[in-house]
């Protein structure tokens, strides 16, 4: 009896040495993902849109028998665009859900709100679903730890200026911006080319939500400017536009990419003919390879028509970036792993981003953009990716 | 010179119909306060309702008689009309009137209650895509000398006028309003004297809804895209009733009015003028807010209250 118990110890104590502490969020036959949106905040309807996005390209994944034979599956949680309840929500899913890693959670506020947690736990973001250049700075909190996959609102302004000093080296730039964090980084981008061109941008604020511009664009009417940049989402360049019209102001309006959205066109008429907006990514409806296999998926699983756009687009996209993370990690990934995974990737093309590269002292994935102007009401790009 | 005066004239003027549009929130406000003396934190909320509800008609009606037209327009605002009373009828059955002899407390508790709830049932119900409002103005203007004013914010500073000035007349010049008044400083009494309390309720329930269902459908098109967060401008409208003077009329009027002028002046020409404007124009409107306060605690158009003990 003893002779027994002796051996099913040893035998016991090789099983548990010989397994190694599992991976959190893997299992044999599935990968757990998590996802933090505002699910019912001021930007809800982007909390529906893209996860939505980012599900479809699991879908066709897992049909495909998954990453390694793993299934992959998405938890989305609420922040409702507030900070504190993101920190909540990041804490939910790595120490109660296990997931295996972060990805896709929306805004700068919330995604800085939430660095400690990632250091703390040693766990991925992948595609951050903002353009703040902060989120690619790798002396930051959890540096190391996020890949992003969008340009920076720093640069997009940077090569917006550029573009307009190409095009006209009398140009007479204003700029709008939203005054909070995403302004901020714009500013930081308009600074550089300032000193880099030396000239003065005029710059004007708006508060988030504001609704009435007449201020605002009388000052550029003061200043003159001959190109002003939109750094605001999706109303703010409309009701610009309009009031601008409506002034009888005409200079060349462009915008940062979260304007890229085509019910600028739709909502601002006649106004908006001509803006042009930067975006990171090709369009949902261009010939780009990515594209055009959206399209077919959309149709294949049958995804309702107010769904498909940018932003679904958006979280189909990135989702190809995590999948292409997950594959290289290997049959046996870790947090590791995924992250060694990650800084594989050298010019690599998704087909819808400009090649995307990381490495370890490198996590901003692209650093260009196209331009999409608005002609007869529909958006065309205009130019190929520029840096 | 002359550009200075025309850019603040335009300024003025945005500022004004944006205002109005506070106004008609704040306006919401001071019924159901003046008759219950229950600030109704969900008056945002009725506005956003009444925007969806008059998007909805607009559409249905377009689709059923092949397009817009001014008929439209005014079917819908008609029906968006009806469903404003019978909005109004059932918020005093549900909010009001379970809840009348309770703390003040528990009925604002309420409204806040009720403001997430109709919050979440627009964004079940509409979906999550904002919608694109259509105005019967489109985008016309008419200029005046140098300043240009679009029409829909002439239409919003006209109905304003006209809802303002036909709810003071109602307040002071006829029995029903007198009975209102006299509900809100004592109930029991008012009943006593043969006040029917309960309707007196039911119809401030039911001006509130309208009002808020017409600034909905003011403001919509001057947001250039109809979403739920539309209802945050309510909160906007607190400053505006303060500042005018909680439980009066035309203090409605012209704390909305003054705000909104406040906002365009500061990020316009202000800050054109004062670089550091710009830092603290987010401030700007709690500044005056206070510094009006302080000169006058019950806003600017307020009637100190006494009261005998």
């Amino acid at each position: 009896m003893k002779k027994m118990t002796v051996m099913i110890s040893i035998l016991l104590l090789f099983i548990a040495c010989g397994k190694q502490a599992p991976t959190p969020g893997v299992t044999d036959t599935e990968i757990l993902i998590g996802n933090i949106q505002d699910l019912s905040g001021p930007m809800k309807e982007l909390g529906a849109v893209l996860p939505a996005g980012s599900n479809l390209y699991f879908q066709y994944i897992n049909e495909q028998g998954g990453v390694h034979g793993r299934q992959i599956k998405m938890i989305v949680e609420d922040h409702q665009y507030n900070p504190q309840k993101a920190v909540v929500a990041a804490k939910k899913l790595i120490e109660k859900d296990q997931v295996f890693c972060l990805y896709h959670v929306i805004g700068t506020s919330t995604c800085e709100a939430i660095r400690p947690i990632l250091a703390e736990t040693k766990t991925p973001l992948i595609a951050p679903a903002t353009q703040s250049g902060t989120m690619s700075d790798l002396s930051r909190t959890a540096g190391d730890l996020i890949f992003h996959t969008d340009t920076g609102y720093d640069k997009q302004t940077n090569i917006l200026i550029d573009y307009i000093l190409n095009n006209d080296s009398n140009a007479k730039i204003g700029l709008i911006y939203q005054d909070d964090d995403y302004g901020e980084n714009v500013l930081k981008g308009a600074g550089e080319a300032e000193s880099r061109h030396s000239i003065s941008v005029q710059k004007e604020a708006f508060q988030r939500g504001a609704t009435d511009f007449t201020g605002q664009v009388g000052n550029l009417i003061k200043g003159s400017a001959t190109h002003v940049i939109i750094a605001g989402v999706v109303k703010e360049p409309i009701i610009v536009m309009k009031t601008a019209s409506a002034m009888g102001f005409s200079p060349q309006f462009f915008g940062t990419s979260p304007t890229m959205d085509h019910r600028v066109a739709l909502a601002a008429g006649p106004a908006g003919e001509g803006f042009i907006a930067a975006n990171f990514a090709d369009l949902w409806n261009s010939d780009a390879s990515e594209a055009v296999h959206y399209r077919e998926l959309c149709d294949k699983y049958e995804v309702p028509e107010a769904y498909m756009g940018m932003y679904h687009f958006y979280g189909y996209i990135t989702a190809k970036v995590l999948v292409e993370g997950l594959e290289r990690a290997g049959k046996n990934p870790t947090r590791n792993r995924l992250i060694n995974g990650m800084e594989t990737l050298k010019k690599w093309d998704s087909g819808a981003f400009p090649p995307i590269t990381y490495n370890s002292n490198d996590h901003a994935g692209t650093e260009s953009v196209i331009l999409v102007q608005i002609k007869d009401g529909v958006q065309t790009v205009i130019t190929d990716w520029i840096d | 010179m002359t550009e200075l005066i025309t850019g603040l004239l335009q300024e003025s003027i945005s500022g004004i119909a944006l205002g109005c549009i506070y106004a008609l929130i704040a306006l919401g406000f001071t019924l159901i306060y003046k008759a219950t003396e229950v600030v109704n934190f969900a008056q945002g909320e009725i506005m956003m309702v009444g925007a969806y509800i008059n998007f909805f008609f607009v559409t249905q009606f377009a689709g059923m008689t092949g397009g817009l037209n001014g008929w439209v327009f005014l079917a819908a605002l008609f029906c968006s009309i009806i469903f404003a009373v019978l909005f109004g009828i059932i918020l005093d059955y549900i909010i009001n009137r379970p809840l009348k002899d309770e703390p003040v407390f528990s009925i604002i508790m309420a409204t806040i209650s009720l403001a997430i709830i109709l919050r979440s049932l627009t964004a079940m119900i509409a979906g999550p895509i904002s919608l694109i409002p259509v105005s019967p103005f489109g985008d016309s203007t008419i200029k005046m000398g140098g300043i240009v004013i679009s029409i829909l914010d002439l239409a919003i500073i006209i109905s304003a006028i006209i809802l303002m000035a036909l709810f003071f007349f109602f307040f002071n010049k006829t029995r029903w309003g007198i009975a209102m008044k006299a509900t809100s400083e004592d109930s029991e009494a008012a009943q006593l004297m043969g006040i029917p309390v309960k309707q007196v309720y039911r119809m401030v329930w039911v001006f509130a809804a309208i009002v808020g269902v017409i600034s909905g459908v003011l403001l919509a098109p001057r947001m250039a895209l109809l979403d739920t967060t539309m209802s945050y401008l309510g909160l906007k409208a607190f400053p505006a009733a303060i500042l005018g003077g909680f439980g009066s009329i035309p203090g409605a009027v012209v704390g909305g009015i003054i705000l909104g002028i406040i906002e365009t002046v500061s990020m316009g020409t202000l800050s054109f003028h004062f670089e550091w404007i710009k830092e603290i124009n987010d401030i700007i409107i709690w500044i005056v807010l206070i510094a009006v306060l302080m000169f006058r605690p019950d806003g600017l158009m307020g009637e100190a209250k006494v009261k005998r003990v």
